[in-house]
């Protein structure tokens, strides 16, 4: 496990993962957005034969994240299946299975589209909106919901937001990233299948570009 | 004997009546159709090559039924006709009536392509025509017809025209299995099927003929009409050429020399190497010339067809001066009004010179007339080597393609959605075609497994489904994929277009992907006449909102890529001697300001020797190497050069490349003296260094698109299923991400890396090239500014490749450095 780097926000801890996700000391709590289980079943089931190793190495890193930092909730914010059930969600409830201790919450996105049935037989509590939890609110789309900076920080999803970077000699180069504001944080996309929309360095906000299995925080 | 026969009788006295006199290969043609046998006719448009064939059916027809041919029609489809172009069949569908009719015989004639209306389709299917003309894609949509055997059941001849322009292509592998799976089909029948090519010259007829007729395991012959078709090319020079090639968009500039011509023909054709860039020439020349508003018009394959066929009938009926068009009327049809052509842009390759010279002019006898005009002052050297090369009659090859899955695959689904298919009998039935002769057991098998396992999965959680066995016949079951599979049928790849909308709602159009995914959100773009800021991409959606900016990108499309030829570069070379020395050419002459520059900054290489310029610029330290072979070429040996470079030292290079040279540029001296610099071409280790290079420098990616989209991996999406088929998207470069990751053995990815193996990188064509080079005298030079042949590559960069020996956490570390001292 690469090394997670901590990021004070207000009074509070978090870690930054270069495996997609930030761990919440405070309130033991690990954050994640843009899951997509069940993606690739959804392609084949449809005849399109993507490797399903794509999904299982996303469970994978989910599984060593909870064992690096023993949470005690899980927040998906958004998309955590990407379409209809398939078969593959039998191996996600086989997880959950493993992890019943864990308190697991989705704040709905756009593609969370199944029956209140599937996410109670798995054991998800289901939000729709702004969650709000302490200082912290969370949300899927973040430009659906301007900015309120007295009701709390806000992190979000749904952008899979990504961070060129250009140097000398026409040289570019493009990585998934972590995008902070002073009052938001938009998530990577967690599923490694999944595409990026760029996001620009600005004077007021941080960016950690995903280098490999670094994070490397983008100066400009 | 053909002279005695009923057929040639009625023929001929037709034929008579109407003072015609058939040529010699049309009556060549007659006898080998009549006899039964099958072959390729080698005859330039214009000079009754659809009648050599097609009358020689009706000759043999009349033969077999001289008593009753014209009072009972056989009510089946006797002649199938596959063309490339759909502008082409109406054209011969038309030709062929007006003959049916004069002589009596009560034959339908269809027209099968995507512009045939559904009702048109229901009337075909309840009574098929005696003949089809068709596209390679429609015919491959009737193999996935449930009943698709019944509808061939009677055919005794394939036509397959312009074969030279679908042979080396997906296409034309497209058509070979067609011709596979149709000739199957009479396997157990008595009635032996003909088989027919129509080709222009190229390079290797031979081989085309080998390909067409490989699935009939017959010889065939080759008939070649001797008609010498005359062919004029004028060269556009501009009044004023400026030391650099690029300065002041050449092309546009010169728009004001076409008016004099058009004025001065009867009808012409201007062809546009891209799309978008005929718009602006449209425009141009209704701005500069406001009097031929009317008698101007716009043609290409994005035009709505109604618009295109009122274009087409209008050229007939002369009642046009000039139509601005693309490739889109490249081919066969006959304009009989049109005089005059001119070829904006270099063609980049003999044939297609040729080609389009031919479209004026089409009476025997007449000339083919030709303008030049070049987009930039250095296409003048290809138009003085063009034309050396049409007086030299060296003409190019078409390659055959071999073994594309991708094909492959939609080929075997689409059987699937038809009527199923048995595994050993389309193995063995493709095995005939030239594409596929090689294909392994056990490639086949993988295909198989392809379609109905779909790769890599995590067995008790998997529910892959597409192709399913059953009762011995692989079948497509699944409507909804059936339905999907038969709207993905095809080969041509166009790029991706997106559609654009305001943020807050809002249609303004489509852009291809290509030029969208180069801006970064912020920049200002034109399309449909406004200013856009592009917000962000979505999906496939791109987000934008109005900009008052007054600076914009103009979008540029894709169609420049093309190629020049191996064959067009060397005779490229050759004029490169005549700069400064002989100057009869006027194309020569009027660089004389252009080449002066050039050796006073650097050296004009001559044929025996390899220019190579450091130069250190803002950008950084570029290294240009000028083998004039063309895009291609260089595309595979600047990714060998840059892969040699960076075994010296951990380095990153962004490379560009143009027809006549590349240019790998660094952020740091690139380490290449006197020293080292033949070395970089030795032909030791090439192959080790061919993979190695095309691995580090990603290059199959761009190939890979075409293929997943073929392969059926990309799926576009159709109306009336637009929120589910969301759910289904993913980019190519993702797929290959995800491939490259998870799965390399994957049967498609693995073609992505051979094509372009042996497309591209084929290790002997190189090896020559390189070869060549080692022994060139190697002028190192270090101009103090871009020459004038470093320029367009420089500038024209949008397509570059990378390469990068250095760690990229380095890298990044490197970047930002760098952005912090700035």
């Amino acid at each position: 496990m690469n090394a997670p780097i901590p990021y004070q926000i207000q009074d509070q801890t978090c870690w930054i993962s270069p495996q997609r996700a930030i761990f919440w000391e405070n309130q033991s709590t690990l954050l994640l957005s843009d899951t997509h289980f069940g993606k690739t079943g959804h392609f084949r089931k449809n005849g399109i034969g993507v490797p399903q190793a794509v999904f299982q190495e996303d469970m994978q890193r989910m599984v060593d994240l909870l064992g690096f930092f023993k949470p005690e909730r899980l927040i998906v914010v958004g998309d955590l299946f990407h379409s209809a059930a398939n078969l593959e969600m039998d191996l996600f409830a086989k997880w959950r299975k493993d992890f019943e201790q864990l308190e697991l919450l989705l704040v709905m996105g756009n593609h969370d589209i199944l029956g209140d049935q599937c996410y109670q037989s798995n054991q998800i509590a289901i939000h729709k909106g702004i969650f709000q939890q302490g200082p912290f609110q969370f949300v899927h789309e973040p430009m659906a919901f301007t900015e309120h900076p007295d009701s709390g920080f806000l992190f979000s999803g749904h952008l899979h937001p990504g961070v060129s970077l250009s140097g000398m000699g026409k040289q570019n180069l493009h990585f998934p990233c972590f995008y902070f504001t002073k009052t938001t944080c938009i998530l990577p996309a967690f599923s490694r299948f999944s595409g990026t929309a760029t996001v620009k360095k600005k004077k007021d906000n941080t960016i950690f570009a995903i280098v490999n299995h670094q994070l490397i925080e983008i100066a400009r | 004997m053909l002279q005695e026969s009923k057929g040639y009788g009625v023929i001929s006295q037709w034929l008579e009546k109407k003072d015609f006199h058939p040529f010699e290969f049309q009556e060549q043609t007659w006898e080998q159709i009549m006899h039964g046998h099958s072959g390729l006719v080698n005859a330039p448009t214009g000079c009754g090559k659809t009648f050599s064939v097609f009358l020689g059916t009706l000759i043999q027809y009349i033969n077999e039924h001289p008593k009753n041919y014209q009072t009972i029609a056989p009510g089946n489809l006797q002649l199938l006709w596959i063309t490339p172009l759909r502008a082409l069949a109406k054209d011969i569908g038309r030709a062929m009536e007006a003959v049916l009719e004069e002589l009596s015989i009560p034959w339908k004639v269809g027209i099968r392509n995507g512009d045939t209306s559904t009702s048109e389709r229901q009337k075909q299917k309840r009574k098929v025509p005696e003949i089809l003309i068709i596209t390679p894609e429609s015919l491959h949509l009737l193999l996935a017809q449930k009943d698709c055997s019944s509808v061939f059941a009677h055919l005794q001849w394939i036509a397959v025209d312009e074969w030279h322009e679908l042979m080396g292509s997906k296409r034309g592998v497209q058509v070979e299995l067609a011709i596979t799976r149709l000739l199957g089909m009479q396997a157990k029948k008595k009635n032996k099927i003909s088989l027919w090519g129509i080709s222009a010259t190229i390079g290797n007829l031979e081989e085309a003929r080998q390909v067409l007729l490989a699935p009939l395991q017959e010889e065939g012959c080759i008939i070649r009409a001797s008609i010498d078709k005359k062919i004029e090319v004028h060269s556009i020079i501009p009044d004023e050429i400026s030391e650099y090639p690029w300065a002041g968009h050449l092309g546009i500039k010169l728009a004001e020399k076409l008016i004099p011509i058009i004025e001065a023909s009867n009808s012409t054709l201007i062809f546009i190497n891209t799309r978008g860039m005929s718009e602006t020439w449209y425009q141009t020349i209704l701005n500069i010339a406001p009097q031929l508003a009317g008698a101007i018009a716009l043609h290409h394959g994005s035009i709505e067809p109604e618009l295109r066929a009122w274009v087409e009938d209008a050229l007939h009926a002369q009642k046009l001066k000039a139509v601005v068009c693309t490739a889109s009327l490249d081919l066969g049809v006959d304009f009989r009004p049109v005089d005059t052509v001119i070829q904006v842009g270099s063609p980049k390759g003999v044939a297609r010179f040729l080609q389009r010279a031919g479209r004026s002019g089409h009476g025997p006898g007449e000339i083919s007339r030709l303008y030049f005009l070049p987009t930039h002052s250095l296409e003048l050297v290809e138009a003085a080597a063009l034309k050396q090369a049409i007086v030299e009659n060296k003409i190019e090859s078409k390659d055959p393609l071999l073994l594309c899955f991708d094909v492959l695959i939609q080929y075997l689904c689409t059987l699937a959605v038809g009527e199923g298919f048995d595994a050993n009998t389309i193995f063995q039935e493709i095995k005939t075609s030239y594409c596929f002769a090689d294909i392994s057991d056990e490639e086949f098998k993988e295909v198989l497994l392809h379609i109905t396992q779909g790769g890599i999965a995590l067995n008790q959680y998997d529910e892959y489904h597409k192709v399913v066995l059953e009762q011995g016949l692989y079948k497509i079951t699944s409507r909804k994929i059936a339905m999907r599979h038969r709207m993905h049928i095809g080969t041509i790849v166009s790029d991706a277009m997106l559609k654009v909308k305001f943020l807050g709602g809002g249609y303004v159009g489509v852009i291809e992907e290509y030029f969208i995914s180069r801006l970064d959100p912020g920049d200002v773009f034109t399309l449909a006449g406004r200013n856009l800021e592009l917000v962000m991409i979505k999906d496939m959606d791109v987000l934008v909102r109005k900009s008052s900016a007054k600076k914009s990108i103009v979008p540029s499309w894709n169609g420049g890529r093309m190629s020049l030829t191996a064959n067009l570069g060397a005779i490229l070379r050759e004029t490169f001697n005549k700069a400064l020395v002989d100057e009869t050419e006027i194309e020569i002459k009027s660089l004389r300001h252009l080449f002066q520059t050039q050796a006073a900054l650097s050296k004009i290489p001559r044929d025996n020797e390899l220019l190579i310029e450091q130069i250190e610029s803002k950008d950084g330290y570029h290294l240009l190497v000028y083998p004039f072979e063309g895009r291609q070429v260089h595309e595979a040996m600047s990714a060998i050069l840059a892969y040699r470079i960076a075994q010296i030292m951990p380095i990153s290079f962004s490379i560009a490349m143009n027809d006549y040279g590349f240019e790998l540029l660094s952020d740091q001296p690139i380490p290449v003296d006197d020293s080292n610099v033949q070395e970089l071409f030795k032909t030791e280790n090439l192959f080790a260094d061919i993979q190695k290079s095309i691995n580090s420098a990603e290059m199959s990616k761009r190939k890979f698109r075409d293929i997943a989209v073929i392969g059926g991996l990309i799926f576009q999406g159709f109306p009336g299923e637009h929120k589910k088929a969301r759910h289904l998207q993913s980019s190519a470069a993702l797929l290959y991400k995800v491939f490259e990751e998870y799965e390399p053995d994957n049967i498609l990815f693995r073609q992505a890396f051979r094509e372009l193996m042996e497309q591209q990188m084929e290790e002997h064509r190189l090896r020559a090239a390189l070869e060549r080079m080692y022994h060139s005298q190697i002028l190192l030079c270090f101009p103090k500014q871009l020459t004038p042949l470093a320029i367009p590559i420089v500038v024209d960069g949008l397509n570059r490749n990378s390469l990068s020996s250095e760690k990229l956490e380095d890298r990044v570390r490197k970047m930002q450095e760098q952005l912090s001292k700035s």
